[in-house]
């Protein structure tokens, strides 16, 4: 299986897991899309926001002593975006419904940037 | 003296970040990741480069943008309640002047305040003179600057020449 064919696997399978997530991104750390569930004109545009507020997040995070950023939480009244670090390979992001068990996608969102960082 | 917010922008490469690690008298706030395209440097700005400096008695507040047109939303984000737009553009680079212009149109056409091109890299083989690139961008020769963002004592000239502009012109 290719490199882009294991990622596509793995973010059907974080997607099988948690089937309310919708439009998932793995992007660049420079903001280019790598794999995506989601409309390519969607996902092009979410792997550059994802690459944009993680590295502003990261820079929040040294300058407010925060430690290692570990998660972007966009909330909105409707839905959440939620960004991972893959490693320093890339960027995990989808967004979910707003009655999301945050705790459980948090965890599996964790587990499934693990298992990317592998591939990437 | 209000601080004055000046947006730099312009394509990948030009020398954004490089100006304002060059001119910051505070620390600055930037956001390079790894590069994954080959742009001929291993780390681009993801979001925005921010620092500042006192010009003539005037504190100028500078925000350098990413350079690729997929952040072009950090563009539009930056530009607001920008007093002035510093343009930078790589004389070496030809291609991509119309990128610049490009850039150059979106934010002007979002925040309608005078600009100055800084023309970078002229010390390369096979440059555009300042003259060639104020005629592509139609920009009136006196708003271009070739200049060395490396150089502290060169760093600050495109922005002489803004401060100027934006103290005349009402727009």
């Amino acid at each position: 299986m290719s490199k882009q064919e294991q990622l596509q696997q793995i973010l059907s399978e974080l997607k099988a897991a948690l089937p309310e997530l919708k439009e998932i991104i793995v992007a660049s750390p420079d903001g280019l899309p790598v794999a995506q569930l989601a409309e390519s004109e969607i996902a092009t545009r979410l792997a550059a926001m994802a690459a944009t507020a993680h590295g502003l997040g990261k820079r929040i995070s040294t300058t407010t002593q925060l430690g290692n950023l570990q998660e972007i939480v966009i909330r909105g009244d409707q839905a959440y975006f939620l960004a991972y670090a893959i490693g320093d390979k890339g960027i995990l992001g989808f967004t979910t419904p707003a009655g999301s068990n945050l705790g459980l996608v948090r965890l599996e969102a964790q587990e499934y940037a693990r298992r990317l960082a592998e591939v990437l | 003296m209000e601080p004055l917010k000046v947006i730099v922008t312009g394509p990948v490469g030009a020398g954004k970040s490089t100006l304002i690690r060059t001119l910051s008298e505070t620390e600055v706030v930037d956001t390079d990741a790894v590069a994954t395209e080959a742009i001929g440097k291993a780390t681009t700005t993801v979001a925005l480069d921010h620092g500042t400096l006192r010009l003539d008695g005037q504190l100028l507040h500078l925000f350098g943008t990413p350079g690729q047109d997929r952040f072009d939303f950090m563009w539009e984000i930056l530009s607001k309640g920008a007093l002035g737009i510093l343009l930078m553009v790589r004389a070496d680079r030809p291609k991509t002047i119309p990128a610049a212009r490009n850039i150059l149109d979106f934010v002007v056409s979002r925040t309608p305040v005078p600009h100055v091109v800084g023309v970078t890299h002229l010390d390369q083989p096979r440059v555009w003179q300042p003259e060639e690139i104020a005629l592509f961008l139609g920009t009136p020769l006196e708003r271009v600057v070739g200049f060395d963002p490396r150089k502290p004592e060169e760093a600050a000239r495109p922005l002489a020449r803004l401060l100027e502009l934006i103290g005349t012109e009402s727009v």
